[in-house]
């Protein structure tokens, strides 16, 4: 930290005056160099990138005004490494370590844009010198992650110096509790781990609830395969989630929180753990918060990686100490939870939407969405699109605007088949429903749901009845197995998905699919039993047919499923090069100079070798 | 409070008066049909006992805690608009509520959950039994679960030795398919006493009690966890693991007769030999 020492806040007007005096410290001629450290852009090197900079901040001398800073996910990963030059919003994408000397000669201390590592419209062939004009933002709305990129997720003064810890004084220093809660419930906000429950009714049963102490808790065990938004935001603007927390504990009456990280996300543990200690020495958590009544402290506990943890209850117990297994909830967490007091457990995002709620008001946030979604929702983007990154949309907008607008479309010309949301429980929505609003009730009845943010494109080579096996082998392996259908259930269902990629399903197997998920969601004990069947359902719904070849025809449309298509040399494209003749082990080709080669479908292991190696893809599945 | 008992005492039982007795209002069932008043937060298997109804259940025992885990018990509760399955087992009863137990989507519950057991558990006759007694002749799954054979999972076991020894000799082990009920690292353990108290709650006869007479121990199987057997003075029958005598004359220490000491080294048969030897003992002495 930079500023102003150890200088605990007594009273509201303490954390005023040091926002004014931080604003006024900063030059607003100060150029920054906004170096992305989320997990994309870190994988492909960034913290390094930041290093540069720095050295080359140092070197410019105390002359020049300008700082480097390492910033949270900017959600275009594709495009990783990520710097953005302020002021101006200048966007540079792939940077490498050689390019860090001229954009800082040229763009920082000369003012002038270095072309070519702008970003280039793909369609168009466009180069955007702004954020604002590339379409991957252009229309997103950010209220979770309206921090993100712009803030030094190490640094309060930069959080505070943003607008952060306003919505905080504004509650304690005269909203009652009760109107918290009602503010909230004007602003519409569900729950964002999956579930969609209404914030606000949670909080008041659990402010009703009797008991005492009572917890709050905020969920960051976030599992899903490809998924990452809770993630950015606990390492991208980390008080953001703690300004959330101490709104909440204050408006339910709870003096300790704790925040569940899986232990997969170091950076998150570090990042809050550095925010948490930099939020008590300011006197923002602890005794007497900004010298009212109110006191509340957080902890952290790390999760050791089970999916089940991310369900409320296999939480709660992991909390204490127990194996992660989860309970009934016949008897609500509200009421008792957390070694059996009433306890609140909200997801990362959803706390990060609560100081936004506050600051604006819930009128503000229920401008934005449908009737009974609203608000923004954070997803991952991922698969078989050409802008994978993590994206804020407004409730409501299209799975095809996502797509095609921000997401870019498909990449290689291919088609688009499916679009997996609401992580593994959820379902894969084909493309006549690809009109459908962003909206937890909405993809419910398409057979998917909103859960907790993560999107798969699938395009057309996909094999769906394979991606329904991929997804109930990953719930099979994770389910804790404690209750039976879950248990022995997942297990008979991969046992028949098993057998129809393999090409020996019988008729029928498609109606005990169909038994076998009817029974999970009515028995399971927990949410991960009771929808893991939407992958399976979801894709019988929709390709049946699909499924249907596997099974009757013994082919995979798709070419997915090994030996249930063939390859073949198609005769007007090779070339008779003979590369796929040398490199076959199985001796399963033949041919000669300039005559067409062949493959000996009785030798042919369908190992794929050819098909690798053709240079003029005259290689085919057929 | 006398007089007002003697009143409410002469009044007709159908007006409510144990709920008005009993200081809280109770919450009424009503079971396919059957109507039962129960104590607030019983559970719904509770109320089907009181109303003589059956519902299966396995990883139920009224001696240890609610797991919930076999969803043998599903049975629906009326919601209104909408039917949910809940599992009796654990379902509080805070209001008046309406539960199907024979409906045909309750039964359909019940039957799947133990066609999934029985592919699990195939040779155990007592899950064959209570399957038939459900209506379940065959079932359609093959055996895919092979962690620990015969084995249920219900956690009875585990639970009797937590909640009622205070052993914790056995414990959930892996995850998923892969979950077993073992001993700590799957060694044989001197955590347990072999007191036999799993094998005497296991519902589908899976754990065993074995007796070694040759080595004078108590096996505990399939944990492999053996014990000393204290064995008969007199007869060398065996009598009770050396374990669990010792903790429950650490409980009664300060008893020191001599005697008594003495007669439990014996079998209950060669100690009522032993009594009976001395009544006619003394009877030959009475007479004489």
């Amino acid at each position: 930290m930079t500023g102003l020492g150890n200088t605990r806040l007594s009273s509201f007007a303490d954390l005023e005056r040091m926002r004014e005096e931080l604003f006024s410290r900063r030059a607003p001629s100060t150029k920054s160099v906004h170096v992305c450290t989320g997990p994309g852009c870190a994988a492909k090197g960034s913290p390094k990138l930041y290093e540069l900079f720095c050295a080359a901040v140092k070197q410019a001398g105390a002359d020049v005004e300008v700082q480097a800073k390492a910033v949270g996910c900017h959600g275009l990963c594709e495009y990783g490494p990520i710097v953005l030059i302020q002021p101006g919003n200048i966007f540079y994408q792939r940077v490498e370590e050689p390019d860090v000397a001229e954009i800082f000669r040229e763009t920082v201390l000369g003012g002038r844009v270095v072309e070519r590592l702008l970003y280039e419209n793909p369609a168009t062939g466009e180069k955007a010198d702004t954020v604002d004009k590339i379409p991957f933002y252009k229309a997103q709305k950010r209220i979770a992650l309206a921090y993100n990129g712009l803030i030094d997720p190490t640094s309060i003064e930069d959080y505070i110096v943003a607008g952060g810890y306003t919505a905080l004084p504004k509650v304690l220093n005269g909203m009652a509790p009760e109107e918290i809660i009602t503010e909230v419930e004007r602003s519409g906000l569900r729950g964002r781990g999956g579930g969609g429950f209404p914030t606000a009714r949670k909080w008041r049963s659990c402010r009703e609830a009797e008991g005492f102490p009572k917890y709050v808790i905020c969920n960051g065990d976030e599992g899903d395969p490809g998924a990452f938004m809770d993630r950015a935001i606990m390492e991208g603007n980390p008080h953001s989630v703690i300004e959330g927390m101490l709104i909440g504990a204050y408006a339910i009456g709870s003096e300790q929180g704790y925040i569940y990280v899986r232990n997969e996300y170091p950076l998150s543990v570090e990042r809050l753990n550095e925010a948490i200690e930099q939020a008590k020495d300011l006197g923002l958590l602890g005794k007497n918060i900004l010298g009212s009544s109110f006191s509340f402290d957080i902890r952290i506990n790390r999760g050791g990686g089970a999916f089940v943890c991310g369900e409320s209850t296999a939480l709660m117990a992991s909390l204490e100490g127990r194996p992660g297994e989860p309970r009934a909830k016949y008897i609500h967490t509200v009421e008792s939870g957390l070694r059996g007091k009433p306890t609140n457990l909200n997801n990362v995002e959803t706390w990060a939407n609560i100081p936004q709620i506050i600051k604006h008001g819930g009128e503000w946030f229920a401008g934005i969405g449908t009737e009974k979604s609203k608000g923004t929702k954070v997803f991952s983007l991922v698969g078989n699109v050409v802008n994978t990154g993590l994206v804020e949309v407004p409730m409501g907008i299209t799975l095809r605007r996502i797509i095609d607008e921000i997401g870019g479309g498909i990449p290689d010309g291919k088609r688009f088949k499916a679009v997996q949301t609401g992580g593994p429980s959820g379902g894969c929505i084909p493309t006549e429903h690809l009109d459908a609003r962003v909206d937890f009730d909405e993809l419910t009845k398409l057979g998917s749901m909103m859960g907790s943010g993560g999107m798969i494109v699938m395009d057309e080579d996909t094999c769906m009845v394979k991606v329904a096996k991929y997804f109930t082998d990953f719930l099979q392996k994770e389910s804790c197995g404690k209750c039976t259908p879950c248990r022995e259930g997942l297990s008979q269902m991969l046992y028949i998905l098993d057998r129809i990629t393999d090409g020996e399903g019988q008729v029928g197997d498609i109606e005990e699919l169909e038994i076998l998920a009817d029974l999970l969601e009515g028995t399971a004990l927990c949410a991960l039993g009771k929808t893991a069947a939407n992958p399976v359902i979801s894709t019988i719904r929709y390709f049946r047919d699909e499924y249907d070849a596997h099974i009757l025809d013994r082919h995979c449309p798709a070419k997915e499923c090994r030996g249930l298509f063939r390859y073949e040399i198609d005769p007007e494209a090779c070339k008779s090069c003979g590369i796929c003749l040398k490199n076959c082990p199985a001796d399963a080709i033949t041919g000669d100079k300039k005559v067409p080669y062949v493959i000996n479908q009785e030798k042919c292991t369908l190992c794929g070798t050819c098909w690798e190696k053709c240079p003029f893809t005259a290689v085919l599945k057929v | 409070m006398h007089a007002l008992r003697n009143v409410l005492g002469k009044m007709p039982l159908h007006c409510g008066v144990k709920g008005i007795m009993k200081g809280k209002p109770m919450p009424t069932v009503t079971i396919d049909g059957y109507k039962v008043e129960v104590e607030k937060d019983a559970t719904v298997l509770d109320a089907a006992k009181k109303a003589g109804i059956w519902i299966p259940t396995l990883c139920y025992h009224p001696a240890v805690s609610c797991d919930a885990s076999c969803r043998l018990c599903m049975v629906e509760l009326d919601r209104g608009d909408w039917r949910q399955l809940i599992t009796s087992c654990n379902y509080p009863v805070r209001r008046d509520i309406v539960v199907y137990v024979s409906s045909e989507r309750a039964q359909r519950a019940r039957r799947g959950v133990m066609e999934l057991l029985l592919a699990r558990a195939p040779e155990s006759q007592e899950l064959r039994a209570l399957a038939e007694r459900m209506g379940v002749k065959e079932t359609r799954y093959p055996n895919v679960t092979e962690s620990q054979r015969n084995c249920i999972l219900c956690g009875l076991c585990v639970r009797v030795c937590e909640e009622i020894i205070g052993q914790s000799a056995i414990a959930f082990a892996g995850r998923g398919a892969e979950r077993t009920v073992a001993v700590p690292f799957r060694q044989p353990s001197d955590d347990c006493i072999g007191c036999g108290a799993c094998a005497a709650v296991c519902p589908v006869g899976t754990i065993k009690v074995r007796i070694h007479q040759e080595q004078q121990e108590v096996e505990i199987s399939p944990f492999k966890s053996r014990a000393k057997l204290v064995v008969c003075e007199k007869c060398g029958a065996p009598i009770i693991s050396t374990p669990v005598s010792e903790q429950v004359l650490g409980k009664i220490k300060n008893m020191s007769s001599e005697e008594f000491r003495q007669r439990i080294r014996l079998c209950p048969k060669c100690r009522k030999s032993q009594t009976a030897g001395r009544l006619e003992a003394a009877m030959v002495y009475k007479k004489e």
